[in-house]
């Protein structure tokens, strides 16, 4: 353990990074389970198989997370080779900067919150009815212990700017349309390649995410179609990394609002001390 | 009379010539090891500060305002370019090289490694970090190239990446915002040891400058060409670097080089002692036993009337005299092979695998004696205080002897 | 060979010229004397390097859960870890095993977090001497915690204030709580004093919820320089089938260059000390034996053969060497063995030199304890022994050779 050359204690807390994810935009949280998300009211399915539309895909896909602000309740459950950690969580947004997460399940960890507004983030332990500040050095990674990354949720990422997407082939079982999406030069992401795996009902079922070195990192499975906030999406995710098959990562909203105004306090330390 | 003594101390150190020959080589060897051992110290002080110097700490570091209370990478220097003109422009600076920081989070997939990113410039750094001379695979980078990174063996391994892939690096940019780039992989570097290993990062500064939204450097490195002077030279410096930019040493950046060194040169110090000791006794001892020899001669010199201070003075001219001898012989040997010792270093990579790190800086096990106006006065002085010394008891020895008594004794 | 005559002739000469013997005696005793303290110091010098270096943190070999140095993930624990100690501990040549625990956490006197890592220890044993928390009192139970100074200074922490810490369990649960930090430290390792938490290990693994789970054994052996052995042994134990065990040069092979690099040096040093001696006691049989020439010349006109000659002063130079060997160790071991009693004080031996060092993350204090081996006593007696008798062959030859009439014109 060579001492001064090596400070990576702080740096490999992949869970306090972890902890800074949760103030981040919940927008793209969303976006995430609906990613490949339908299209506004419900998708009608058509009988004769008809590859749709690419653009129009992809464009429903990409507006489809936007929204100036939410507030969701959502489950998580982390699944590990030691352990399954389940998570009850409410959590409001405002626009990319601004966000509020309280844990509301298991009850010893209810109460605890995390608040970003800008580049700072604070947690609330209840507990021990404390507020600390996040330092700067641990906000990047990954995002509440699970496999989602910053990537995944800060970034105004675009499916229809970033790929250049073709319909692949027609999958029968489940039905529906293998999406090819290729990396343009010059985007900055970890996914060379994505395939996804749309429903008739132009719903994502499965995408595939490949690295820049053209291996399959993981996929995302999505299920349990429900009606949210006004839109139609799959309730449940499931993100697994190829490298650890044991370990995966669900998310699952129990119900989103969206576009609705929100109190002008409600980013602040005393909101995010005061019991909810 | 004082000239007859000088003349007959000439004249006995010619007339036993072996037992004169035999005491000048005795000096001479004493003083070659105690020449070459002091070099050897003086060397090693060398190799200390050139630790701190080709480890990438550089012998000075121009920094930012604050940068001594909170080492913050995120710190700017308030006009780095004046700043590098300046060092560079500095009497007794070799080279001048600026630097920026970032805590970045590296990307591959689904595998992260936290790092800080070190934006340098490409065609000086290999001379300021010894260990981007060579790849392990891969090249370094280079002018003109954008989007380029080198990374050390850990880091590549544990992102599961090798050289020519894409990894996308995170970090807390401008205004707090976070940003995200693309680099490539283009060379990888294997220290040897791992910790080290994990700590290399580097890309061209302007594409760093790019990625975080950030201008400029966050320091300035520099290397001076007498490391004996690093402090003379800052306090030139830092008028002249632009208001609010500091100036801190090698010692300020690793306190256990100082430390080291002080040490050993301390233990350098008790080695020498040690070393000189043995010299005077072996040069000692040689010189009793050729004058207990002689008592009989100095015998007859008593009974011939010679006073007892003129035969002291006898002995210790004679010796002054061995002194001086040795003393250029010893340069005639000594000078050579302490020139190649500086030169061409005594390497003790033979005895070890490749390099070691010391205070999270790795180095080169390679000596340097040290060669310098300091030799010939430092033979002198071992030469004739070890004869002087030596003289000291059998002068007296001779000075006391009762003519008869020696006589008497058929010796 | 020399005769018993020869030999008693040889003898009485040493006897007879009491003078140049004992000059030759006291040539060879110190030469042999400084040979050996320059040895004790080396010596000193690399067990203190081999002490320092395995002493606090990485003793002479570790046992870790596979994969965990790499990644040091906080889920890659050993189980059982006491059942696990006590195994290593009834391994042959173990001498002493601890347990460690490593975990990142936040802490906060405040408002503002600092990353740390909050390393969970047999406080007990590892404030033994020569350990990690060497020096240290063992703060009473109940969410007591020792802080690195450094750590501390940055925080603005002082003993008695209470922090906030929060970190991840072993299941993923968050983990906060209140501690006091009974007391600041400052050990000899870097790391430690400039992002470390300690507390005892029950309390870590109550805090990260691992019962009775550790990431580290600290293993100590009898002697640091078989550690290869060592854990050679421990992998082939049952208990610690399929976890890694590694030596100390493994673990940290840095290290190994700086100790190798170091002992190069100070061998080089001791060839340098060695020729210096033999130089010496040479430079005087020889002349001893040069001024002898008269008495020779006297020796060969009455009849003695030159054989016998060179005979009696290899017998008289063996002589002279064994006993002014055999002094200068006495005397020589005699100082070690005082200086390894007392110790002596580094700082006030060197003028104001520093009374403590950091190197590698470590805080080295100076205090020199000498010690010799058996091998450096025989070979600086072999040494100086060997140049005295061959110093004075040359001259014997010679003598030997000589015209009676022309050595006793000398």
């Amino acid at each position: 353990m060579a001492g001064r050359a090596s400070p990576e204690w702080y740096r490999n807390c992949l869970w306090y990074s972890q902890m800074r994810g949760r103030a981040v935009s919940w927008c793209a949280a969303v976006a995430m389970a609906g990613a490949a998300s339908a299209a506004v009211g419900a998708a009608i399915p058509q009988a004769p198989p008809r590859p749709p539309d690419v653009e129009a895909l992809l464009t429903r896909i990409d507006d489809l997370y936007r929204s100036t602000s939410s507030i969701a309740r959502m489950e998580i459950l982390v699944t590990g080779p030691r352990s399954t950690r389940s998570l009850r969580l409410r959590a409001w947004t405002r626009g990319e900067e601004e966000a509020l997460i309280v844990i509301e399940a298991p009850p010893r960890e209810e109460g605890t919150a995390t608040l970003r507004v800008g580049d700072n983030l604070w947690n609330y332990l209840p507990r021990i009815a404390r507020t600390i500040r996040v330092p700067p050095s641990m906000m990047l990674g990954s995002w509440m212990g699970t496999d989602f990354t910053n990537d995944d949720l800060v970034k105004e990422s675009s499916l229809r700017k970033d790929f250049a997407s073709r319909i692949d082939r027609r999958s029968d079982d489940p039905a529906g349309w293998w999406v090819a999406l290729d990396v343009k030069p010059g985007v900055v992401g970890r996914w060379a390649r994505i395939e996804m795996l749309v429903s008739d009902d132009l719903l994502p079922i499965e995408e595939r995410h490949f690295d820049r070195r053209g291996r399959l990192a993981r996929t995302m499975t999505f299920d349990e179609i429900k009606t949210l906030g006004g839109r139609r999406l799959p309730a449940h995710l499931t993100l697994t990394p190829t490298d650890t098959p044991n370990q995966r990562t669900e998310l699952r909203y129990l119900d989103v609002r969206f576009d609705v105004p929100l109190p002008d306090d409600t980013f602040s330390l005393s909101r995010l001390e005061r019991r909810p | 009379m004082a000239f007859v003594a000088t003349r007959y101390a000439a004249r006995t150190v010619g007339r036993n010539l072996r037992r004169t020959v035999l005491s000048i080589v005795g000096i001479a060897i004493g003083c070659v090891l105690a020449l070459f051992m002091e070099s050897l110290n003086r060397g090693k002080g060398e190799l200390i500060a050139r630790a701190g110097a080709s480890g990438g700490v550089g012998h000075l570091r121009v920094v930012p305002e604050g940068w001594r209370e909170r080492r913050d990478v995120r710190l700017r220097l308030a006009d780095w370019q004046a700043d590098l003109a300046a060092a560079r422009a500095e009497p007794g600076v070799v080279l001048a090289t600026s630097r920026a920081r970032a805590q970045v989070l590296l990307a591959m997939g689904t595998h992260v490694v936290p790092v800080e990113m070190v934006g340098v410039e490409p065609a000086l750094e290999p001379k300021t970090f010894r260990y981007v001379q060579a790849m392990a695979e891969g090249r370094y980078l280079r002018d003109g190239d954008p989007g380029g990174v080198v990374v050390g063996r850990a880091i590549a391994d544990r992102l599961s990446a090798g050289v020519d892939d894409e990894i996308v690096a995170t970090a807390m940019g401008k205004g707090g915002e976070i940003q995200s780039a693309m680099f490539r992989i283009v060379g990888i570097v294997a220290t040897g040891s791992e910790d080290a290993d994990a700590t290399i990062c580097q890309v061209a500064r302007p594409d760093l400058e790019r990625f975080l939204g950030v201008p400029g450097a966050g320091e300035v490195t520099i290397i001076v060409s007498d490391y004996r002077r690093i402090d003379a030279i800052r306090a030139a410096l830092l008028p002249k670097l632009a208001p609010g930019d500091d100036v801190v040493t090698l010692s300020d950046l690793t306190p256990e080089i100082e430390g080291h060194l002080a040490q050993d040169a301390a233990t350098a110090r008790v080695i020498s002692a040690i070393i000189l000791l043995i010299v005077l006794l072996g040069v000692a001892s040689a010189q009793l036993a050729a004058v207990l020899e002689r008592r009989r001669e100095f015998a007859v010199l008593s009974a011939l009337g010679m006073s007892g201070t003129r035969m002291v003075r006898l002995i210790v001219e004679e010796a002054l005299m061995l002194g001086v001898a040795g003393a250029l012989v010893a340069l005639a040997i000594g000078l050579p092979l302490v020139w190649r010792f500086a030169r061409g270093g005594l390497d003790f990579g033979r005895y070890l695998g490749g390099s070691y790190s010391f205070a999270g800086v790795l180095l080169e096990p390679v000596i340097y004696g040290d060669f310098g106006w300091w030799i010939a006065p430092y033979v002198f002085v071992v030469s004739i205080a070890a004869t002087t010394v030596a003289s000291l008891y059998p002068a007296w020895y001779a000075a006391r002897t009762d003519p008869a008594v020696a006589l008497r004794v058929a010796q | 060979m020399p005769g018993f005559t020869m030999s008693r002739i040889a003898w009485r000469n040493l006897w007879r010229n009491r003078r140049r013997t004992a000059l030759a005696l006291a040539a060879i005793g110190l030469s042999v004397a400084l040979v050996l303290v320059y040895d004790g110091l080396l010596r000193w010098e690399s067990d203190w390097l081999l002490q320092t270096i395995t002493g606090p943190m990485l003793g002479h070999a570790q046992v870790h859960a596979p994969g965990w140095r790499k990644t040091r993930d906080l889920d890659k624990t050993l189980r059982h870890a006491s059942a696990l100690v006590a195994a290593v501990e009834d391994a042959p040549d173990v001498a002493d095993a601890t347990a460690r625990v490593y975990a990142p956490a936040l802490a906060a006197k405040g408002e503002e977090g600092f990353a740390v890592v909050v390393i969970g220890v047999d406080v007990e044993r590892e404030s033994r001497p020569t350990r990690l928390l060497a020096g240290v009192s063992v703060p009473d139970p109940g969410r007591r915690v020792l802080m690195g100074r450094q750590l501390a200074e940055q925080m603005g922490v002082r003993p008695g204030d209470e922090i906030a810490l929060v970190g991840q369990g072993v299941d993923g649960s968050l983990a906060n709580d209140l501690f006091t930090v009974a007391a600041l430290v400052e050990t000899a390792v870097d790391l430690v004093n400039r992002q470390a938490v300690v507390m005892p290990i029950d309390e870590a693994q109550q805090f990260f919820v691992m019962p009775d789970e550790a990431h580290e054994i600290v293993v100590y052996g009898r002697d640091a320089e078989r550690a290869a052995a060592l854990a050679e042994g421990l992998r082939a134990r049952p208990a610690l089938a399929g976890l890694d065990v590694l030596d100390w040069r493994a673990l940290a092979p840095a290290m190994v260059s700086l100790v190798d690099l170091v002992q190069a040096a100070w061998i080089v040093v001791l060839l340098l000390v060695l020729i210096a001696a033999a130089a010496g006691v040479a430079n005087t049989m020889l002349m001893a034996t040069f001024e002898r020439t008269h008495e020779f010349g006297m020796l060969l006109a009455l009849g003695t053969s030159p054989s016998r000659i060179v005979g009696m002063i290899l017998v008289e130079s063996m002589a002279l060497g064994l006993i002014g060997a055999l002094t200068g160790t006495a005397i020589g071991g005699a100082l070690v063995a005082w200086a390894h009693h007392t110790g002596i004080d580094y700082a006030a031996l060197t003028g104001g030199g520093p009374s403590s060092l950091s190197v590698f993350g470590m805080n080295w204090s100076l205090r020199i304890y000498p010690r010799l081996a058996l091998v450096d006593v025989t070979r600086a007696v072999l040494a100086v022994l060997a140049t005295s008798v061959v110093a004075s062959a040359w001259p014997a030859a010679r003598a030997a050779r000589l015209q009676p009439a022309r050595a006793l014109r000398d």
